[in-house]
């Protein structure tokens, strides 16, 4: 008798546990799986590698999911996990992504081939973006971060930070603006 | 807020909704110009960004992390499994290595008379020196040994009392033969002063090292064999 109440009380206990671990696991996934690859792939230039850091990453975020107490903190926790995750791949083998020269030319069909050049354009300057200017407006961008995150993320002060995302967004309008002029001389 | 300070908060975040910022963007239309440049570009620039992320990404995502969680539970199943059977193991070897509980010696006795009828019909003629021999070998046993023939020994071997190797002897008394044995003392075993059954008499006493048991047809016989012991047995 005992031993079946207990059983009974016990077992469901233990696989509601799992259960919600997993809801609340499918829900991260779901919400946040689309800004963690693009963050991955702008930190790599590299879909194939972006999907892999994206895997391990939330690997990695399932095995210590209990560790997040506020859900309010999950992207920036998964971030923190992506930045190390990407950091463990340069400690294995060091490649060459600095020449960011990617599949850019993407099918957005609802796109008129006007936006897509530009937005290849756009996509090719903020790849030759020296990658320390680059995170900083990524984690702005993408991430949503506000500049004192951004120096919480990336362990840096708040005025390196703020002087990065200075310098990034001046050299970006400094290119498109060039290329803009190009663009108009040559057509 | 000077010029400068203001463009450098504009470049680093045109959103900023500061109210310092604010006021100084309504201040002049240049400034508004460029505010509406950068912010511009930054729907440029968050467009760009978003590249196509695979449809089946948050499913493969999932996946991942459902057959890890389902190798690591077979894996602990496993581990489970494999420690319940040493566990299983272990018990089952030390149980047989280690017969705990008490053991009767007479009960014992009696059945290694009648299990070993042969050794009453023979006659080996053993000197007292080669029981000694066999005494010295037996484990945790002490220095006891016989300092002179205790009468005609027929039959000496070693025999095995609940797993205590022990000494099994049949010597010669008054009227008949008598079977000695000679076992190293052990907490665990109980004694009978006296005990039979239906054909032989039982007899036991502790020496300083070993328990004696004699088992005979007759009693006389025994308490002759008891003294003989007493007397050559130290």
């Amino acid at each position: 008798m005992f031993a079946n109440w207990r059983k009974k009380s016990v077992e469901p206990a233990v696989s509601s546990d799992m259960l919600s671990k997993q809801r609340r696991y499918n829900s991260l996934v779901k919400a946040l799986h689309a800004d963690i690859f693009r963050y991955a792939y702008w930190l790599c230039g590299d879909k194939h590698v972006a999907e892999d850091i994206t895997q391990e990453t939330f690997l990695r975020a399932w095995r210590s999911l209990d560790s997040l107490k506020d859900d309010k903190a999950a992207k920036a926790w998964l971030i923190t996990i992506l930045r190390r995750e990407n950091a463990r791949r340069f400690e294995r083998k060091q490649f060459d992504y600095s020449d960011v020269e990617q599949d850019t030319l993407e099918d957005n069909i609802s796109n008129s081939s006007e936006e897509q050049t530009e937005q290849y354009l756009i996509r090719r300057q903020i790849g030759k973006l020296d990658i320390e200017y680059r995170e900083p407006l990524l984690l702005q961008l993408i991430g949503g971060f506000s500049g004192d995150e951004i120096a919480e993320l990336m362990e840096l002060n708040r005025n390196t930070v703020m002087t990065r995302l200075f310098r990034a967004r001046s050299q970006l309008k400094e290119l498109l603006e060039k290329n803009d002029l190009r663009g108009q001389s040559n057509g | 807020m000077d010029e400068l300070k203001f463009r450098r908060q504009a470049y680093e975040d045109p959103h900023n909704q500061d109210a310092d910022f604010l006021t100084q963007i309504n201040a002049k239309p240049e400034n508004q110009a460029l505010i509406n440049e950068l912010k511009n570009l930054d729907a440029k620039l968050t467009n760009a960004l978003k590249v196509d992320v695979a449809d089946d990404l948050a499913d493969k995502l999932i996946l991942r992390q459902q057959l890890q969680q389902h190798h690591k539970q077979r894996r602990q199943t496993g581990f489970l499994v494999a420690m319940a059977a040493s566990i299983a193991f272990v018990i089952g070897v030390s149980f047989s290595l280690l017969r705990l509980g008490p053991v009767d010696l007479a009960e014992h006795a009696l059945a290694h008379v009648y299990h070993e009828d042969m050794a009453l019909h023979l006659d080996q003629n053993v000197n007292f020196n080669q029981v000694n021999a066999q005494l010295a070998s037996l484990k945790d046993f002490g220095n006891a040994k016989f300092t002179q023939q205790p009468g005609k020994v027929y039959y000496t071997s070693y025999c095995d009392f609940q797993g205590v190797k022990s000494l099994h002897l049949v010597v010669q008394a008054e009227q008949g033969k008598v079977t000695l044995f000679i076992v190293p003392l052990e907490k665990r075993m109980v004694l009978d002063q006296t005990f039979a059954d239906g054909k032989y008499q039982g007899m036991g006493f502790e020496t300083a090292d070993a328990f004696i048991l004699l088992v005979g047809e007759d009693k006389a016989d025994l308490s002759y064999v008891k003294e003989e012991i007493k007397n050559t047995f130290i």
